[in-house]
C-alpha cells in the first residue's frame, strides 16, 4: 500500500466492551470531551468473558480490520473472575489466526476501567493508527485461483 | 446390546462411495466412510454423511397420496394407480408420447430404476427418462 | 498381536470383566467396526487389528482406522450401566482419555487393549507418541513429534500464509467430514451449524470462519490422531491446524489433551488469573 493508499483507509474496528468497566469508560471518554479516533464500534457485553471466540471470528469474517476486546482489570471483574478466561482466549486466538495469515495485531486486549476515560482515547486512537499501517484486512478481499474452482472428481 | 457396521454404496450419486451404516440395537444411528474403500478412500461429501436420515425420516411417504381440492390425502394404491395410468394415458393420447417424460431416483433399487426407463421407453414411447444420480 | 488380542478380549468377556468390548472385525472382506459381545464368540474368530487382506492391502497404505472412541461413546451413551472395553492403538488411547476428561466416558467402566504401531506405521501418520500406556504387548517405540508440517507455515510471511489458506481452504465442499470422523467432538448442538455464526448454503465454506471456529473448538480437545485429515475429501492439510492449536495450548499451559491423566482443559478452568496477556 502506498503511503498516500494508508493515510486514506480507514479502518473498522470492533470493540466489545465490558458493560462494567470498559463501557463506562468509553462513555467517560465522551463525557469528558475527549477527542479520538471515530474507528471503533463499541459492542456492549455483559462481561469481557461473554465474547465467546466466535464472535470475534465472525467480526472478521465480516470485514472489521481489526477487534478490540475490552474489560475490567484483573481483579475488578464484576463477575469476580471472568476476565481471567478472556486473556486465556484471546492469547490463544491471537496466535491462532497468525497462524492463518492475519496479523495477531489485528486482535486487541485491554484492561480498560471505568475510571479511565483517557486510557479508552489512547487506545482507540493507537489501534487505530496500528491497524491503519497495517491495511485492510485480508479477509475482505478473498480471490480464488484456479485449483480451488476446479471439482475434484471431473 | 449390540452394535455392528453394515457396509453398502451411497445411494446419493452416480460415483459409488462405500459407506458404512451404523446399527445400534437394530437402531440406524449413523454412517461412516469406509476406510477400505478404493473408490472413496475414506471421505465422503455432506449428502454421503447423512444418508441415513432418509431412512427413519418421519417426512418418508409410507402410503399413496392424491391431491384433492389443493391438498394432499391419503388414497389406496387401486386409486392411485388408475389416477396415473389415466392420466398418463390422456397426456399420451392428446399431445404424444414426448410430451412426457420421467426422473427417477437414485433411493430405489438398480431393478426398480430399469423397470422404470422400461416403462417409459415401451409403455410410453419416449426417450424422456432421466436420473438424480446421473452425474 | 491377533492371537494375543482375540485371547484378551474373550478373556475379558469370559470373566465378566466387561459387557462388551468395540473392536474392528474382518468382514465382507474389509475390518469393521464391531461391538464384541460373550453370547457372540463365533465374531471372535474374525476379531481385526485393521490390516487389509488380500488386494486391498496393496491399493491401500497403512491400517484402517476408524473412530473407535466415537462409537464406543455412542454405545456407552445408551448403555450408562453396562461395562467396555476398547481395541486401541495410540491415537485411539489419546482419544479415550480426552474424552474421560471432557466427562462423555467413566474411567471406571471402560477398559483399554493398547495396541502399539510399528515405526513405519507411526511415521506414515506423524504420530507424537505411537505407544499406548495400556498396550498388550510391550514394543519400544520412540516418541517424537514431527512438527515439520508446522514449521513450513510458521516460515512463511503472513501474506504468504494467508494466501496458501485461501487457496487450501477454498476447495472445501463443506462436508462436515472432519467435524463427524472427529472422535472428541461431542457435542449435540455443534456451533458450525449455527447460522448466525457460520453462514449456510455456500461453498466453499466462509473462509477462515468455518476453520477458525472448528479449530477453536479443538482448544484442549485435539488429540491429534489424524482421522479428520483421513476424512476429507479435498485433501485439505486441515490436521495441520488443529496440531498447531495443540501446540499452541502446550506452549501456553503445558497442557497436551489426551496424554496426562485427570486434569482440565485450561479453557474450563478459570485459574488464578496469573496468565501472562498479550
Amino acid at each position: 500500500m502506498s503511503a498516500e493508499e494508508t493515510a486514506r483507509f480507514e479502518p473498522r474496528i470492533v470493540a466489545f466492551c465490558c458493560n462494567w468497566c470498559s463501557y463506562a469508560g468509553a462513555d467517560l471518554a465522551g463525557g469528558m470531551r475527549l477527542k479520538y479516533r471515530p474507528n471503533l464500534v463499541p459492542i456492549r457485553v455483559m462481561c469481557s468473558a461473554r465474547v465467546a471466540p466466535q464472535f470475534i471470528i465472525r467480526a472478521f469474517q465480516e470485514g472489521a480490520d481489526g477487534v478490540l476486546v475490552a474489560g475490567c482489570h484483573i481483579g475488578d471483574c464484576h463477575y469476580v473472575k471472568g476476565n481471567f478466561i478472556t486473556a486465556k482466549r484471546v492469547a490463544i486466538l491471537r496466535r491462532l489466526i497468525e497462524f492463518m495469515g492475519i496479523p495477531r495485531e489485528r486482535l486487541r486486549l485491554e484492561w480498560i476501567a471505568a475510571s479511565e476515560g483517557d486510557k479508552y482515547a489512547r487506545v482507540a486512537d493507537a489501534f487505530t493508527e496500528e491497524i491503519r499501517a497495517l491495511g485492510p484486512s485480508p479477509i475482505k478481499d478473498i480471490r480464488f485461483g484456479e485449483r480451488s474452482r476446479s471439482c475434484a472428481s471431473c | 446390546m449390540r452394535y455392528e457396521t453394515i457396509p453398502t454404496t451411497c445411494s446419493y450419486c452416480g460415483c459409488g462411495c462405500e459407506v458404512l451404516l451404523q446399527v445400534l440395537d437394530g437402531e440406524l444411528i449413523g454412517v461412516l466412510p469406509s476406510k477400505a474403500s478404493p473408490i472413496n478412500e475414506g471421505s465422503l461429501c455432506i449428502k454421503g454423511w447423512n444418508l441415513h436420515e432418509f431412512v427413519v425420516s418421519e417426512r418418508r411417504l409410507r402410503k399413496p397420496m392424491l391431491r384433492k381440492g389443493g391438498s394432499l390425502v391419503e388414497t389406496s394404491w387401486e386409486e392411485a394407480l388408475d389416477e396415473v395410468a389415466g392420466r398418463l394415458a390422456k397426456i399420451k393420447s392428446e399431445s404424444g408420447p414426448d410430451s412426457i417424460a420421467a426422473l427417477s431416483s437414485a433411493k430405489c433399487t438398480n431393478e426398480e430404476n430399469y423397470l422404470m426407463q422400461r416403462f417409459v421407453r415401451a409403455a410410453i414411447g419416449t426417450n424422456n427418462v432421466d436420473h438424480c444420480a446421473r452425474l | 498381536m491377533r492371537e494375543l488380542l482375540k485371547t484378551r478380549v474373550a478373556e475379558m468377556l469370559r470373566e465378566g470383566r466387561v459387557d462388551g468390548v468395540v473392536g474392528l472385525i474382518e468382514s465382507h472382506g474389509e475390518p469393521l467396526p464391531y461391538l464384541f459381545t460373550a453370547d457372540d464368540t463365533a465374531a471372535l474368530e474374525r476379531i481385526s487389528t485393521g490390516e487389509l487382506q488380500g488386494r486391498l492391502a496393496e491399493l491401500i497404505p497403512g491400517v484402517v482406522r476408524y473412530p473407535l472412541g466415537k462409537i464406543l461413546t455412542a454405545v456407552a451413551r445408551k448403555h450408562p450401566d453396562k461395562r467396555f472395553g476398547v481395541m486401541c492403538r495410540a491415537c485411539d488411547e489419546r482419544v479415550v482419555f480426552g474424552l474421560f476428561q471432557n466427562l462423555q466416558l467413566d474411567p471406571d467402566k471402560v477398559e483399554i487393549l493398547g495396541l502399539p504401531c510399528k515405526e513405519e506405521l507411526a511415521r506414515a501418520c506423524s504420530c507424537p507418541a505411537p505407544a499406548p500406556r495400556s498396550a498388550i504387548v510391550d514394543q519400544p517405540s520412540r516418541e517424537a513429534w514431527d512438527r515439520a508440517d508446522l514449521e513450513r507455515i510458521d516460515a512463511m510471511a503472513l501474506d504468504e500464509r494467508f494466501a496458501f489458506w485461501v487457496e487450501e481452504l477454498g476447495r472445501c465442499i463443506k462436508c462436515y467430514g472432519c467435524r463427524n470422523a472427529c472422535p472428541v467432538c461431542f457435542c449435540d448442538v455443534c456451533t458450525l451449524q449455527d447460522d448466525g455464526l457460520v453462514k449456510k448454503g455456500e461453498i466453499p465454506a466462509e473462509l477462515p470462519a468455518f476453520q477458525l471456529t472448528r479449530a477453536w473448538h479443538m482448544v484442549g480437545r485435539c488429540v491429534d490422531c489424524g482421522l479428520c485429515q483421513e476424512a476429507c475429501p479435498m485433501d485439505i492439510p486441515i490436521r495441520t491446524i488443529y496440531r498447531k492449536v495443540r501446540s499452541i495450548v502446550g506452549e501456553l499451559f503445558d497442557y497436551f489433551p489426551g496424554e496426562r491423566d485427570g486434569g482440565k482443559s485450561p479453557l474450563e478452568q478459570l485459574g488464578d488469573g496469573s496468565f501472562p496477556i498479550q
